[in-house]
């Protein structure tokens, strides 16, 4: 695989475009302190005391997408808005008042892969709301189309005007790793010239008071922290970034995703060192690179034990004691379905020269070509990607 | 690039529970068209639905498979099963080199609205934990994997109404690129109550029947359903000497960047969709026999879809039908149920009817509609034809295998 990246747009609680996202990691502690409170913009504090979220804090739809025209978006929908708007304009293939530049690949080029692991369950449970306690006929009509899972990124379609194809992937926690497989199945195949690949999430009541009766999130020492934004990266094939001049940020050159269930037939959620290993393993075969030729390692770790846990495993087994594996969610939370794309982001970050913060093993590398971003699922996938400095 | 076979097909629909109960079902023409029993409809103004009413999971499935999976998976593991069996791979489908790739539109939709009633109305802690991993987006291909010993690339494509031929299309991709060897692939959907409120409320259900392409159409019916396909490549079809039923050409893909609901009013993106899935396959329109219409039975469907079929074909328009005046609009399954039509088409030569059909809109009157009756015909090569919500356009080529042109000649 020799996919190169040529932006990233990112929403985050760190702000709205790369420059914000590359700022908040230079300063690890800073960003941690900055994006994870217990003051929730979106969530009943006083129903859920002690709730850790890190939200994209003051996220004003109106400075990135105008006034006028999405009042019936939802948040996830405007989040990748947001980041689609900003990769295009960054990747050189729309000016600053969003037409596409001549010589860049046009319209019809030009697709999306987006993933989102649990996007449409607010609006859904806004609709069941209706129709339970009130009446189904109070429906509204035009939120409806917020409780389809790839809405979002037809909305994004829409808005952006992007006709090549558009992909939505739904894979749990490695869905933005995934839709990489996607973009560069789509690309070998001619289907566009290149993808805005990546996904979004939001922080939502239903998911939150879910996942903490489950142990996934919750208060300080319990789980993860629940966390929300989008980002999306403009991946294409280095002739074409070469061809109309624009600059390359990184490389991916490999690829690799596993699944393995748990050993009893009566469990369901379960995290697989295995899918782990085999994901690695394949992504560095790829990419033709040994174990140690990695410089750092972009876990999916965020505080779900049963998860951390066979993922660290995995990642041993691979890589080791020696090389480093960082947490980046230690920075901005759990994105999940996004979660792949905001490895890759910080990937980016350390590329040039962020500090490689917290670390689970190993010593900050002095400087940063080549990433692992692992992510894990929790029904037993792993799927792992090799990023490169160009 | 080497050529990708079907070897095995799996359904469960609303008129018949596997292949044989299926075609047969189509041919005679059989409606599922009935008043909904899975959900009180009173008061959504419609009432009707294709429902699949015989589908027992533990027939088909392990009881702890049974216990896992939802309504959903359970329909998509069934129709994995009877694919994968009908291939002869019942037992060797296992390992890293087999993927699942799933389409579905909202996936395990009806345990979400349980859960979400029972929290509504009882208070959260009513809603038990252990229920709540059960609905999970992602769920459709782990449960298949998980059957049958999968142990490779796992993905869902919520590609809406065009789920299945994405998922079908890409899993081929998938092999063409020697990601994989093997993939089950296909879609599932359920019918659930707040989806059809919601399609209640856009006006798009019709009061009694589906009737494509026909002057008195008055919109959809909703289904349900689950098709999967056992695709495996050349290599692994000649290794252990399987017949394939089918070979599968190009996917075609466009996104209208429109509207978030409505096709685009020329079709561009259909057109475009359809075109490269010929030129992918290697094909001039006029090797086209047979094309399995989208036709949903809403009027911006069926005059946007002629209007898109006569810009590809011409004055030499294809046979045409739309199953889903049978088995109404399965929606993330319907082309994953409709690709097994095609493929049951390619080799019995039968082309099953579009029924309900009075008299043909003005509109489509250039159609060469298979109306009412089946039609016997040799049948080499064929396109799928898919739009989707959220302006997706998705055609899939299947024909018999040895028609296509080898690959990049």
């Amino acid at each position: 695989m020799d996919l190169v990246i040529t932006s990233l747009g990112v929403v985050s609680p760190f702000g709205v475009g790369r420059a914000a996202w590359d700022a908040a990691l230079a300063d690890p502690a800073k960003a941690t302190e900055a994006a994870i409170r217990t003051t929730s913009e979106v969530l009943d504090n006083e129903a859920l005391p002690g709730a850790r979220t890190a939200e994209c804090w003051g996220f004003d739809p109106t400075e990135h997408l105008g006034k006028r025209g999405h009042r019936t978006f939802d948040r996830l929908t405007k989040f990748l808005i947001a980041a689609a708007k900003t990769a295009l304009i960054d990747a050189g293939l729309k000016d600053g008042e969003g037409a596409f530049r001549e010589g860049a690949p046009g319209p019809d080029r030009v697709g999306i892969c987006s993933a989102t692991a649990y996007g449409s369950l607010d609006a859904i449970t806004e609709l069941n709301l209706v129709a339970e306690l009130e009446d189904p006929r109070f429906i509204n009509p035009s939120r409806f189309p917020n409780t389809v899972v790839n809405a979002a990124a037809g909305y994004v379609s829409i808005w952006e005007d992007l006709r090549a194809p558009n992909t939505t992937v739904v894979d749990g926690n490695c869905g933005a790793l995934d839709a990489i497989l996607v973009a560069a199945t789509h690309l070998d195949v001619g289907r566009a010239d290149g993808f805005l690949v990546g996904g979004g999430e939001v922080v939502s009541e239903p998911l939150y008071r879910a996942l903490a009766r489950l142990g996934v999130v919750g208060p300080e020492g319990k789980g993860a922290v629940m966390g929300e934004g989008a980002a999306y990266l403009y991946l294409e094939r280095r002739a074409g970034a070469e061809a109309r001049g624009a600059s390359v940020l990184g490389v991916i050159t490999g690829y690799g995703t596993a699944f393995a269930p748990p050993e009893s037939e009566a469990l369901l959620v379960h995290g697989s060192a295995d899918a782990v290993e085999r994901a690695c393993r394949d992504a560095l075969a790829e990419a033709g690179l040994e174990p140690s030729d990695v410089d750092v390692v972009a876990t999916a770790g965020s505080g779900v034990a049963l998860i951390d846990t066979a993922e660290g495993e995995g990642l041993r087994a691979v890589f080791g004691e020696a090389t480093p594996l960082a947490t980046p969610k230690a920075l901005h939370g759990e994105t999940f379905g996004a979660s792949g794309a905001f490895g890759l982001a910080a990937g980016l970050s350390w590329m040039n020269g962020a500090p490689v913060a917290p670390l689970l093993q190993g010593e900050a590398p002095s400087s940063v070509r080549t990433v692992l971003v692992s992510t894990i699922g929790y029904y037993g996938n792993a799927s792992a990607v090799v990023l490169q400095a160009p | 690039m080497g050529r990708v076979f079907v070897t095995g097909v799996g359904v469960v629909s609303p008129v018949g529970l596997g292949t044989e109960a299926f075609g047969t079902a189509l041919r005679q023409g059989k409606e599922a068209t009935a008043p909904i029993t899975g959900f009180d409809a009173s008061g959504l103004d419609r009432d009707l639905a294709c429902e699949v009413k015989d589908f027992r999971p533990r027939e088909h499935m392990t009881a702890a498979e049974a216990r896992r999976a939802g309504r959903c998976s359970a329909m998509a593991i069934a129709a994995a099963r009877m694919a994968v069996r009908g291939a002869g791979l019942e037992g060797e489908a296992a390992g890293p080199r087999t993927a699942v790739v799933m389409g579905t539109t909202m996936g395990e939709a009806n345990l979400l609205g349980q859960l979400e009633s029972r929290w509504i109305h009882d208070g959260e802690e009513k809603v038990p934990s252990a229920a709540l991993p059960r609905y999970g987006t992602t769920l459709l291909p782990i449960h298949v994997a998980r059957s049958f010993g999968a142990r490779g690339i796992v993905q869902t494509l919520p590609a809406a109404c065009a789920a299945g031929n994405y998922a079908i299309g890409y899993a081929a991709d998938l092999i063409r690129a020697g990601r994989c060897d093997r993939a089950i692939s296909g879609a599932a959907e359920v019918i659930e109550k707040l989806q059809y409120a919601g399609f209640a409320r856009l006006g798009a259900i019709a009061p009694e029947h589906c009737q494509p392409f026909d002057k008195d159409r008055r919109g959809l019916i909703v289904g349900e359903g689950a098709g999967v396909l056992m695709l495996e490549s050349e290599e692994s079809v000649v290794r252990r000497g399987a017949t394939p039923l089918a070979e599968v050409g190009a996917l075609g893909l466009a996104c209208d960047a429109h509207h978030i609901t409505r096709p685009h009013p020329e079709g561009e993106g259909s057109i475009h969709a359809l075109r490269t899935a010929l030129t992918g396959s290697g094909l001039d329109p006029d090797a086209i026999d047979y094309v399995n219409a989208h036709g949903t039975g809403t009027d911006a469907n069926d005059k946007v879809e002629a209007q898109v079929l006569d810009a590809i074909f011409g004055d030499r328009q294809p046979a045409l039908t739309s199953i889903k005046s049978m088995i109404g609009h399965c929606m993330g399954a319907a082309s994953a149920i409709e690709a097994v039509s095609c493929v049951l088409t390619l080799n019995d030569g039968i082309i099953p009817p579009t029924i309900n059909h009075g008299e043909t809109d003005p509109d489509c009157a250039k159609l060469d509609l298979v109306a009412n009756e089946p039609r016997t015909a040799d049948v080499r090569a064929l396109l799928n034809n898919s739009l989707a919500f959220g302006g997706y356009d998705a055609a899939l080529c299947l024909a018999k295998p040895g028609v296509l042109p080898e690959v990049g000649a």
